[in-house]
């Protein structure tokens, strides 16, 4: 039976998220960040710099006649955004080539990433959450998991799962009944590796299984966990595990979470993503992106 | 010939037109294979005139267009209630008869412990019977419920329909 730690130590050809990405993480995340310090951060970082400056001269940011400077395009964009922009950038090559360990095309668990991120954002705000950045990030990064067991397993891994599947079973008793691990526990681990923060990583090892009110709950799990059903309701980025996944009774009523209010980021989440998906790809992103 | 996509932009893979989130295809062209993947608690639809040769398939979303009439105007196939009289109404206009069509549905599953607040999967299957049941239409095969993710085909040579799940097809229409 594999162990998560020997999987890790194989995993060096996996790109970590860039120490720059990091440190601006945690400043723009902290709000107290001058655009002075970000900017020494961001130079570090060529092509983030470029990006930088590519957005907050675009259509929808710009002014014409105008070109900004680095420090001046980080004010312009201000910490929400600029938090997005960097991290959806980071994160998407490590993202889009990964899913044949969970039966996924390419590019489809980037969809998931960031429609989860976006999603964990939108149910933060709504349940006057302190710090929705916070709750993109982990939602963006919530199945590193499956970043690492793609690298490590490739199609073996569904394979494998799925023979140990059934129909009221969820895909993660089945992943740990075969492996002994499942991804939410080797993304914990891998997010510990790459130094994030521990709240992150306890968020991203129990995405699948948030802890009650008392001892260890957090509102910040409750919020991906939520994002992450509505990804699962709305199919971004369902393989071989489904829709096998419990959701936590006491998710639905610790946020309040309404019917019409689940069908409305769902009807959102697909649109979301491919608006994230345009900005992304688009070399001069246009106003009616916003 | 040609296929009428929907909101979306139409894609073609391995020769296959697929049909995204919240869309649908409605097309004559015989040589055609239309597909749709990541069926969860969505419900994919698929109708086929075998004399008209025109057949389609919806991949809707959510039950009603009453949860936004703005989103719901931008993209009618992502709601079912607006979503399969759109279908319906597509391919009639490219020569289909209702008395002919032969009509299968699949997806509408459901998270393990949906303790019946949410449903999404259930208030689609219920929707989609509903209709049809208003409309004196017949399903001629359906595969739905259950937690599995499902990708459904009509092959527009002979109106088969198929379902993928967990990496194994098997024929929905004709059985």
């Amino acid at each position: 039976m594999a162990d998560v730690n020997a999987i890790l130590s194989k995993l060096d050809n996996l790109a970590a998220l860039p120490s720059t990405v990091l440190r601006l993480t945690t400043l723009l995340m902290s709000g107290k960040a001058a655009a002075a310090e970000i900017e020494q951060v961001a130079r570090q970082d060529e092509a983030l710099s470029i990006t930088i400056l590519r957005w907050a001269n675009s259509a929808m940011f710009g002014r014409p006649g105008r070109t900004f400077t680095l420090r001046e395009s980080i004010t312009r964009l201000g910490n929400a955004n600029l938090l997005s922009i960097v991290l959806q950038q980071k994160t998407s090559t490590m993202f889009e080539r990964a899913g044949a360990a969970f039966g996924l095309a390419r590019g489809e668990l980037w969809r998931s990433a960031v429609g989860g991120g976006i999603c964990a954002q939108s149910i933060a705000r709504s349940s006057k959450f302190d710090n929705p950045e916070l709750a993109f990030l982990c939602g963006l990064l919530r199945d590193i998991g499956k970043l690492a067991l793609d690298a490590h397993f490739g199609s073996a891994y569904a394979e494998k799962v799925q023979r140990h599947m059934s129909p009221d079973r969820s895909f993660l008793d089945a992943e740990r009944e075969a492996f002994g691990f499942d991804h939410a526990q080797v993304g914990k681990a891998l997010a510990l590796k790459w130094k994030l923060p521990e709240r992150i990583a306890e968020c991203i090892g129990a995405h699948h299984n948030p802890p009650p009110p008392g001892a260890g709950h957090d509102t910040l799990i409750d919020i991906v966990h939520a994002a992450d059903v509505v990804c699962l309701w709305a199919g971004l980025a369902i393989g071989c595990d489904g829709l096998q996944y419990r959701l936590a009774e006491h998710v639905r009523t610790g946020l309040d979470l309404s019917r019409p209010q689940a069908e409305f980021l769902i009807a959102s989440a697909w649109q979301d993503v491919r608006s994230a998906e345009q900005l992304m790809k688009d070399p001069a992103p246009s106003r009616k992106s916003a | 010939m040609g296929a009428t996509p929907g909101t979306f932009s139409k894609t073609e893979v391995d020769g296959k037109l697929v049909v995204g989130v919240g869309d649908l295809i409605v097309t004559s062209d015989p040589s055609a294979t239309v597909v749709t993947y990541a069926l969860g608690s969505c419900i994919g639809v698929t109708v086929y005139d075998p004399v008209a040769k025109v057949g389609g398939l919806l991949h809707f979303m959510l039950p009603s267009a009453d949860l936004n009439k703005d989103k719901a105007a931008a993209n009618p196939a992502m709601f079912g209630d607006i979503g399969i009289p759109l279908l319906f109404k597509t391919a009639y206009e490219k020569g289909a008869k209702k008395e002919r069509l032969i009509v299968c549905a699949a997806g509408g599953a459901e998270v393990l412990s949906d303790d019946g607040h949410f449903k999404i999967g259930s208030r689609n299957r219920t929707l989609v019977r509903k209709i049809f049941w208003k409309n004196g239409i017949l399903l001629s095969a359906d595969e739905t419920g259950g937690s599995n993710s499902r990708t459904l085909s009509l092959r527009m040579s002979d109106g088969a329909v198929a379902v993928r799940t967990q990496g194994t097809e098997r024929a929905l229409w004709p059985t």
